[in-house]
């Protein structure tokens, strides 16, 4: 079937206003993507007809709203093939998935001395929190390099390997460079050399098919925001190794008995899931998951790598134009960019004036930037939305940013 | 012509003022601006009265952070530095001919002058 993104763009409300009296073009999705229709009718349907605190009441509606929920988390595990949803734990983001393993798994199992190996092209969120542990524990944290071109050094991988890990934390889409690293042969090598795999999938899960049982994952984080859903998020992770660490917040919910000076925990996922949830988020969140169902996520891989290699082959024309990172048939939606002479803060300001929306800065990767020498750049990112006139608008408009800015 | 990068500004950014670094200049100060890597080394000298006699720049980034350094090297001369500490954002979008900044591009147009007020205080 072909993709139709002109019948896609009308089910998203948003994409219909104009700004400064043009079509929004719309590509920061990797940042944040848009809502369709169907995803705001659920948090609405469950705000007017059935809601109530989850796991609590014992009326109907209360009823409802954890059916409501719990049908999400349902929904969430089989898009990600997980052997059971009570490996599914619901948290704010994926930010906050990532602290969660480092916090709860890490300060338990690592050790002073310790190797733990995470890449050069992390988000921050997958970088600071290991930072942060191997310091607090003195562990050692050590960088996958990335080459010239985008990709992750695999003999500097193997070699790292070597001298033995206990966790490697990597990405399964780089948010900046858009490479889609050979993650299931690097969590074999890992696994080999007796460290756990932890995948930040917050950028590869909006596009493409994600199984936590054939990348051979130990924990996965994803993003709910970005798949067209509300801000929240979730982590995945095998149940021993959940069943074994502690919980990461206390309070409500995550206790199935509470004495004066001891508590006994829940089981999972509850015990990772204190405090009363973003409910009608999480009901949101299942929604964009049927609706990224129903369009099948090797279709939408395959929309997205047909408009990056479009961009790419369009892009050069622009005077001055460098894109960072791997060929198009070897990454997701993402076009990383630089105009020589031109600040990326400038190309933002400029392109929003007709209606253009791109992200300028670092896209929380500073060591990735600095690793190209770069004190920013410009990024285009695509989703389902988003088709070849929007690519053509993005050129034309460059070739406008440039005409107005460049010396001569 | 664009909604924010009036000419005044673009001429600036192309041809800015005092640009160079002043020698043994007792103000001598490195601002970056971390979220977009704009970085501004400014350094100025004061009269007998205590009033800035003279500033020069040197420093890359976008066009507001740029025409804002340049701007502002231009009208602090014969201020004192409490005249220099109570400017604020609002003076260099009025250097800058009027125009209303956007939220995200107020640390480009503040970062000379944030400079400057923390070279002014730490002074040798």
């Amino acid at each position: 079937m072909a993709w139709d993104s002109a019948t896609l763009r009308q089910q998203f409300p948003i994409l219909q206003r104009q700004v400064r009296g043009k079509r929004l073009v719309f590509l920061d999705s990797a940042a944040s993507a848009q809502k369709p229709q169907a995803v705001i009718d659920a948090i609405t349907h469950i705000y007017t007809h059935s809601y109530a605190n989850v796991h609590r009441g014992i009326y109907s509606l209360a009823e409802e709203a954890t059916e409501a929920y719990e049908a999400a988390r349902e929904k969430l595990a089989r898009f990600i093939h997980a052997p059971e949803s009570a490996e599914v734990i619901f948290t704010r983001n994926a930010t906050e998935a990532l602290n969660l393993v480092a916090y709860s798994w890490g300060r338990t199992n690592i050790e002073p001395g310790d190797r733990i190996i995470i890449t050069e092209m992390e988000h921050h969120a997958n970088l600071v929190p290991w930072q942060q542990i191997a310091q607090q524990q003195r562990a050692e944290l050590l960088y996958i390099p990335v080459t010239v071109d985008g990709e992750l050094d695999q003999a500097a991988y193997a070699e790292l390997l070597t001298g033995g890990a206990k966790v490697v934390a990597l990405t399964l889409m780089s948010n900046v460079l858009g490479t889609l690293p050979p993650v299931r042969e690097m969590a074999a090598a890992a696994h080999a050399a007796g460290a756990l795999v932890v995948i930040d999938a917050a950028q590869a899960a909006p596009h493409l098919p994600v199984d936590v049982q054939a990348l051979d994952a130990d924990f996965l984080a994803l993003s709910g925001h970005k798949m067209g859903g509300p801000a929240v998020g979730a982590l995945w992770g095998r149940r021993a190794l959940l069943e074994a660490m502690p919980p990461f917040l206390f309070g409500g919910d995550m206790i199935l008995s509470v004495q004066k000076y001891s508590s006994v925990w829940n089981d999972l996922p509850y015990k990772f899931e204190a405090g009363t949830p973003a409910i009608a988020e999480t009901v949101g969140l299942g929604a964009a998951v049927d609706f990224l169902t129903a369009l099948g996520m090797e279709a939408v891989h395959q929309h997205e790598r047909e408009l990056v290699k479009y961009a790419m082959a369009q892009l050069p024309q622009v005077p001055g134009l460098r894109i960072l990172g791997p060929p198009a048939e070897r990454r997701g939606g993402v076009v990383a960019f630089t105009l020589e002479g031109i600040h990326p803060h400038d190309i933002a300001s400029l392109l929003d004036e007709d209606a253009i929306c791109i992200r300028a800065g670092l896209h929380c990767a500073e060591p990735l930037h600095r690793r190209y020498g770069l004190p920013a750049t410009a990024r285009a990112s695509f989703y389902i939305y988003n088709d070849e006139s929007d690519v053509d608008a993005l050129v034309a408009g460059l070739h406008k940013v440039v005409k107005f800015l460049r010396r001569v | 012509m664009s909604e924010m990068y009036r000419e005044l500004m673009l001429e600036h950014y192309h041809n800015p003022q005092n640009y160079g670094l002043l020698e043994d200049a007792p103000v001598n100060i490195e601002l970056d601006n971390p979220t977009c890597g704009d970085h501004v080394h400014l350094t100025a000298r004061l009269d007998a009265e205590g009033r800035i006699a003279e500033a020069q720049f040197q420093g890359h980034g976008c066009v507001v952070s740029m025409a804002a350094a340049s701007m502002l090297t231009e009208e602090v001369v014969g201020k004192t530095p409490e005249e220099v500490a109570r400017m604020e954002l609002a003076d260099i979008e009025t250097l800058m001919g009027g125009v209303r900044l956007s939220m995200g591009r107020v640390k480009c147009a503040t970062l000379a002058l944030n400079a400057l007020k923390k070279g002014l205080v730490e002074k040798k």
